[in-house]
C-alpha cells in the first residue's frame, strides 16, 4: 500500500436515496482508518455546490491527492467531481466512485448487510485510487471537410447545408443519380406537394455547388483514423479507389422496401394487379392508372402494413405508410374520379401536423376503410368471371366481426421500410452498430439522436430508423449542426483512456485487430506488431484480455488497479462462502 | 361465408338522407350514449359500419333501426360529427323501401319528384272520379242524407276497399320484413310458441308506444303518442261510424267530441312538427327528408279540409262543404294509398313488428349464452 497517499472519501446520502437503507455514517467510520485515508465525511448532497466545495476545500486544507466520492452511479456525476478535481488543481483522474445508489441501496432492503456492501465498495474504490496516475488528455486537429454517405433526401439536405455554411463536402451516392427513394414517390403526405419539386431544387444545388463534390455510382470502403482525422477510402464503379481525408462522416444511406412477395396471401408476383406502394408512385408520375390488361380501374384496395407490426417479418411500425395510404386517396380519387377506395388497416396511424387533418378529408372522398388484426393480413384472389372486379380481398374486418370480400382491379401493398441489405457492411465500416432489425443505433434515443458511439460518425434519415421527410430533414440539419461544432472548435480532444500496445511484448499475432469492435487496432507490417489508434479506442478492454501474450494495457485499467479493486471488495468478507 | 363489400351502398343511402356516415371513426360513444341500446341489440354504431362497408345483406336484416327513436342523444354525443340518429332514420327509410315489394316507396325516397307526382295523379284521379260520381248520382247542393253528393254509405263502402287493398299491400311488406329479419335466419330458430306466447307486443308497442317513452325527453314521446292517436281516432271514426260524423246539421255529441278532440291533437301536433323543423328546435328535427314535408304538409291538408268541410256543412253552405269534402278526399286518398305502404306511415305497423321479432330473437339468443357463453368480439359489444 502506497502510504504516501492522502485520499479523500466522501460519502453521500443522496437525501433519502441512499440514506434510507445505508447508514453512510456507519460506513465513513468503518472506512476512515484505512491505510492513505486522510479524511473521511459524509454528506447530504455530493454533487451540490456546497458538496463539490467541501472537495476542493479539503483537497487544499488536507493536501489531498485522491479522492473517493461514493455516491451514484458514475455515469451520473463522475465528470461532475472530476471537474471539482481539476478545478483545485489536482488531475482529473485521480478519481474513483464508488457507487452505493444503483449498486446498492436501490437494489437492496436489509439495512445492515447494504451497509457492510456500502463499505465493501468503498474500500475497493480506496485500494484503487491508490493507483490512479495522472493521465493527460490529448487534443488532435480537425480536417474541415465532411463526407456525406447517401444521396437520398437526408444526404442532399447535410451537403448543401454544410456548403452554404462555407464548408467542403464530399457527396458519396451509389447510384447514378442523387434523389435516393424520395425520387420515387409522386406528391408527398399531408400537404400533397410534389416530391420531384423538392428534390429538384437541392440535387441542382447539390450539383452546382463548387464546395460540393458529387461521387455518383461510388460507395465507402474504408475508414481509418478518428474524429477529425479520418481517411476515407472511396471506391468507384469502375473499382478505382480514391482516398479522401475527412473529419467527419454523416452517414445517410436510407432504407430499401419490403419484399411483398414474402407474404403470400397478399398475391404480389402472382396477380399483376397486386401492386407495391412504389409502383403505384410510378403509375401516378406517370398517369398511367391501369390494370396489367390495360383497363381503368373501379375500384383500388389498398392494404397497410405490408411487412411492418408483423411478429413474422418486423415487429416495427414504417411510420410513413399510414399517410401515403390516406395520400393515395387523393391522389387516386383525381386520377380516376369514379373509382371506389378501399383501405385496409390495422390501426390508422395518421399523427403530427396535418395528419388527422389529411385522414378526415380522405374519409370525407368516402375512401371505405376497413380494419383487420395485425397477424391476419388478408387474402387476395381472382374474381369470379362474372364478378364485376378482378380481384377480390378477403378480410376479416374488426369493427364489423365479418368476414368481407372487398372488390378490386388493383391491390396497392403499403411496403414497409427495412434496412439496407448492405447495412452491416457500412456499420462495420465506419465503426457503428446496429439494432436487431438492422437500423443504425443513435448514442441516445432522446439526447443524441444523431451522434453515434463513433465520434465523428454521425447517422441522419432513414437509416437510423423508418421516418417521414420532415423528420429525416430535421436529422440532417441536426448533423449539420453537430458537423458545424467539430469545424467551429478547429481541434478534437481524445479520450485519455485507451489500450495500449507494449511493442517489445506484442508477438505480431493479430489476435486483437479483428477482435476490437471500435476498428482502432491496425497491424504494422513494418514492425511487425499492432498498435491502437488511441483517438479510435473506447478502452472496452476486449483486446486487453485476448492478447495471448500480455501486450496489451488499458490506461485507467490496469491490471494492478482492477486486482486492487477486486482486493479491497473482498478485504471484509473472508468469512463469506 | 365472405360477404361482399359494396362501396355503392354508401351513395344509395345518401339518397335516403344519410349524410356523415363516412365520418364515423367507431368510437362506440353513440351505441354508449343510446338509452334504447341493449345486450342483444347494441346500436348505432354497428349499423353505421355495415353502412360504411356497404353490407347490404346485413343492414336488410337488421331490427336496429326500428328500435331507434331518434332521441338524438348519440348525434349529440357522436365526436365526428357523423349523425348516428339521422343515419338510423335513413335506413328506416331505405328498409321500408327494402320490404316494400313493389319497389315503388324506393323510388318515393330516392324522388321527392316522383312522390310528389304519384300524390298529384291521385289526387286529380280521386277528385274526378268523386266529381263524376257526385253529378252522376247526387245533387251538389245536398251534403248528407239523400241525394246527398257524396253519400256516407259510398263513401263507407270506398274506404273499406280501399282499406281491404292497403291492408293486403302493407301485409306483404311485412311478411317479407318477417324474412329479412327473423325468418331467413338459420342460425336463430325461434320456437313457434314464442310467436303465439308474446304476440300481444304488437297491439301493446302500436297502442302505448311504451318503449318511446323511455327516452330522457319526454315530449317528443308524448306528441307522437297525441299524433297517433289522434290518428286512430280518425280511423275508427271513419272506419265504423261515418254516417254518423258526416250526418248534420246537428252535433252528435257521442262521436263529434272525439272528433273534435282528435283534430285539435292532429293540427297541434302536425303544426308543432313542422314549426320544429323549420326551426330545427330538436336534434331529430335537424335535418329533414323531402318525405319528411311531403308528410307533414299532406296531413295539415287533411286535417284542415276535414275540419272545414265540418265547419261548413255545419253552418249550412252545403255546396262549399261538398266542394271542399272533394279536395279533402283527394288528401286522404293518396295519404293513405301512398303512405301507408310505401312510405312513412308504415312504421305504424313496422315498429310494432321490430319491438315484437326483436323481443323474440333476443330470447333466443340471451338462452344460447347463458348455455355457451360466446365470446365477445369488439364488434357484438358495441
Ligand atoms: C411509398 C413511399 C411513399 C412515401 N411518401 C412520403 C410522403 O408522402 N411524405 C413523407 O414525408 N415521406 C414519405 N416517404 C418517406 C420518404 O421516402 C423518406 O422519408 C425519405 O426518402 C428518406 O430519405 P433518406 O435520404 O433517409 O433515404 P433514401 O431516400 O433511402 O436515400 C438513401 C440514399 O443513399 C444511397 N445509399 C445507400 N447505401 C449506400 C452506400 N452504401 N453507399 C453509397 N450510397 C448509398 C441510396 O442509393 C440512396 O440514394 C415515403 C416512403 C415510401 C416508401
Ligand atoms: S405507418 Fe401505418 S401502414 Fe405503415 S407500418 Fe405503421 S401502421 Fe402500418
Ligand atoms: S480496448 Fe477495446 S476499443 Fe481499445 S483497442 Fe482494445 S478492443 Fe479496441
Ligand atoms: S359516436 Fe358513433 S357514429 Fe360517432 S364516431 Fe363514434 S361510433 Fe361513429
Ligand atoms: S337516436 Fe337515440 S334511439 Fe336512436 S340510436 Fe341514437 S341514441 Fe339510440
Amino acid at each position: 500500500m502506497n502510504q504516501e497517499c492522502r485520499i479523500g472519501v466522501y460519502i453521500c446520502n443522496c437525501g433519502t436515496n441512499i440514506a434510507k437503507v445505508i447508514d453512510a455514517e456507519g460506513v465513513r467510520n468503518k472506512v476512515a482508518d484505512l491505510p492513505g485515508v486522510a479524511c473521511a465525511r459524509t454528506y447530504e448532497y455530493m454533487c451540490s455546490n456546497p458538496g463539490q466545495e467541501m472537495i476542493t476545500r479539503d483537497i487544499h486544507e488536507h493536501g489531498l491527492d485522491r479522492v473517493v466520492v461514493a455516491a451514484c452511479s458514475p455515469r451520473m456525476h463522475e465528470p461532475t467531481f472530476r471537474k471539482a478535481l481539476e478545478s483545485a488543481g489536482l488531475n482529473p483522474f485521480m478519481l474513483e466512485i464508488a457507487n452505493i445508489r444503483e449498486q446498492c441501496s436501490w437494489v437492496h432492503d436489509d439495512r445492515a448487510k447494504a451497509t457492510a456492501k456500502a463499505a465493501d465498495l468503498t474500500h475497493a474504490a480506496i485500494r484503487r485510487v491508490a493507483r490512479h496516475v495522472p493521465l493527460e488528455k490529448q487534443e488532435a486537429p480537425y480536417t474541415p471537410v465532411t463526407m456525406v454517405l447517401g444521396g437520398g433526401i437526408a444526404g442532399l439536405t447535410v451537403a448543401v447545408e454544410l456548403a452554404d455554411a462555407g464548408q467542403k463536402v464530399h457527396l458519396i451516392e451509389r447510384e447514378s443519380r442523387l434523389g435516393g427513394n424520395l425520387g420515387r414517390v409522386d406528391l408527398t403526405a399531408p400537404y400533397l406537394d410534389s416530391a420531384r419539386d423538392l428534390l429538384a431544387e437541392k440535387v441542382v444545388l447539390a450539383e452546382t455547388n463548387p464546395r460540393i463534390d458529387v461521387r455518383l455510382r461510388s460507395t465507402l470502403t474504408d475508414l481509418m483514423g478518428f474524429v477529425g482525422n479520418f481517411t476515407a477510402t472511396v471506391t468507384h464503379q469502375d473499382g478505382s479507389d480514391t482516398e479522401i481525408p475527412v473529419g467527419s462522416v454523416v452517414v445517410c444511406t436510407g432504407y430499401r422496401e419490403f419484399d411483398a412477395s414474402r407474404i403470400e396471401r397478399l398475391g404480389y408476383g402472382r396477380h399483376p394487379d397486386v401492386i407495391t406502394s412504389f409502383e403505384l408512385e410510378q403509375r401516378l408520375r406517370s398517369g398511367k392508372m391501369e390494370t396489367a390488361d390495360g383497363r381503368v380501374p373501379n375500384y383500388v384496395s389498398i392494404v397497410h402494413c405490408v411487412g411492418s407490426r408483423n411478429a413474422k417479418y418486423h415487429t416495427y411500425c414504417s411510420r410513413v405508410c399510414c399517410m401515403t395510404a390516406l395520400k393515395y386517396g387523393h391522389e387516386i380519387k383525381s386520377a380516376l374520379p369514379r373509382a371506389m377506395v378501399t383501405d385496409l388497416y390495422v390501426d390508422m396511424l395518421s399523427f403530427g401536423k396535418g395528419g388527422e387533418d389529411l385522414y378526415r378529408r380522405t374519409s370525407e372522398l368516402k375512401t371505405m376503410f376497413l380494419m383487420f388484426e395485425k397477424e391476419d393480413y388478408p387474402v387476395v384472389r381472382a374474381a369470379e368471371a362474372d364478378d364485376d372486379c378482378g380481384l377480390l380481398v378477403q378480410v376479416h374486418e374488426r369493427l364489423s366481426g365479418e368476414t368481407i370480400d372487398v372488390p378490386a382491379d388493383l391491390v396497392v401493398l403499403m411496403v414497409g421500410m427495412q434496412a439496407r441489405s448492405d447495412s452491416d457492411q457500412v456499420a462495420r465500416t465506419v465503426g457503428i452498430s446496429q439494432d436487431a432489425e438492422g437500423w443504425f443505433i443513435e448514442s441516445h434515443p432522446k439526447l443524441a439522436p444523431v451522434s453515434t458511439p463513433t465520434e465523428g460518425v454521425f447517422i441522419a434519415g432513414c437509416c437510423q430508423s423508418p421516418k417521414d421527410i420532415p423528420d429525416t430533414v430535421a436529422q440532417a440539419r441536426a448533423s449539420v449542426a453537430m458537423v458545424l461544432g467539430f469545424i467551429a472548435q478547429g481541434k478534437v480532444e481524445v479520450d485519455a483512456r485507451f489500450a495500449q500496445v507494449d511493442g517489445d511484448l506484442c508477438s505480431g499475432c493479430r489476435v486483437c485487430n479483428e477482435l476490437c469492435p471500435y476498428t482502432a487496432i491496425s497491424y504494422d507490417p513494418d514492425e511487425g506488431r499492432s498498435e491502437v489508434q488511441s483517438a479510435l479506442c473506447k478502452a472496452c478492454g476486449t483486446c486487453v484480455a485476448a492478447c495471448p501474450s500480455g501486450a496489451i494495457t488499458a490506461r485507467h485499467f490496469t491490471d494492478e488497479q482492477i486486482l486492487e479493486q477486486i482486493e479491497g471488495v473482498l478485504a471484509w468478507s473472508t468469512s463469506q462462502p | 361465408m365472405a360477404i361482399r363489400a359494396n362501396p355503392h351502398l354508401i351513395d344509395e343511402l345518401e339518397k335516403y338522407g344519410a349524410q356523415d356516415v363516412v365520418k364515423c371513426y367507431h368510437c362506440g360513444n353513440c351505441s354508449a350514449t343510446c338509452p334504447f341500446s341493449g345486450e342483444v341489440f347494441v346500436f348505432p354504431r354497428k349499423s353505421m359500419r355495415y353502412l360504411q362497408l356497404g353490407l347490404s345483406s346485413r343492414l336488410q336484416g337488421n331490427l336496429e333501426p326500428w328500435l331507434c327513436y331518434y332521441c338524438g342523444e348519440c348525434s349529440e354525443e357522436c365526436p365526428r360529427g357523423a349523425e348516428p340518429g339521422e343515419t338510423m332514420m335513413s335506413m328506416r327509410r331505405w328498409l321500408t323501401a327494402r320490404y316494400d315489394f313493389t319497389g315503388i316507396s324506393g323510388l318515393f325516397y330516392r324522388s321527392a319528384k316522383a312522390e310528389l307526382l304519384a300524390i298529384a295523379l291521385v289526387a286529380i284521379l280521386t277528385g274526378l272520379g268523386l266529381t263524376l260520381f257526385g253529378l252522376a248520382q247526387g245533387n251538389i247542393n245536398v251534403y248528407d242524407g239523400p241525394g246527398a253528393f257524396l253519400p256516407a254509405e259510398n263513401i263507407h263502402i270506398f274506404d273499406w276497399i280501399m282499406a281491404g287493398v292497403l291492408v293486403v299491400l302493407l301485409g306483404i311488406n311485412c311478411v317479407r320484413m318477417w324474412w329479412y329479419t327473423v325468418g331467413s335466419d338459420k342460425e336463430v330458430r325461434i320456437p313457434p310458441g314464442d310467436y303465439l306466447k308474446q304476440f300481444f307486443l304488437v297491439p301493446w308497442h302500436f297502442f302505448t308506444q311504451r318503449r318511446y317513452s323511455q327516452c330522457d325527453r319526454k315530449q317528443p314521446w308524448a306528441v307522437h303518442l297525441v299524433l297517433m292517436l289522434s290518428y286512430l281516432t280518425m280511423l275508427i271514426l271513419i272506419m265504423f261510424f261515418l254516417h254518423r260524423v258526416q250526418h248534420g246539421p246537428d252535433i252528435d255529441w257521442k262521436v263529434h267530441a272525439f272528433g273534435y278532440v282528435a283534430a285539435v291533437g292532429l293540427v297541434g301536433t302536425t303544426i308543432f312538427a313542422l314549426a320544429g323543423r323549420v326551426r330545427k328546435t330538436w336534434t331529430h328535427y335537424k335535418h329533414s327528408h323531402e318525405t319528411d314535408w311531403i308528410f307533414l304538409v299532406l296531413l295539415l291538408v287533411v286535417s284542415l279540409t276535414g275540419i272545414a268541410q265540418h265547419v261548413l256543412h255545419r253552418g249550412g253552405w252545403e255546396v262549399a262543404a261538398n266542394i271542399v269534402y272533394i279536395a279533402h278526399m283527394m288528401g286522404v286518398v293518396p295519404m293513405l294509398v301512398l303512405e301507408v305502404p310505401f312510405s312513412k306511415w308504415s312504421h305504424m305497423a313496422y315498429r310494432p313488428l321490430a319491438m315484437y321479432f326483436s323481443t323474440l330473437r333476443e330470447k333466443v339468443l340471451l338462452a344460447e349464452e347463458k348455455t355457451e357463453p360466446r365470446p365477445q368480439s369488439a364488434a357484438q359489444t358495441a
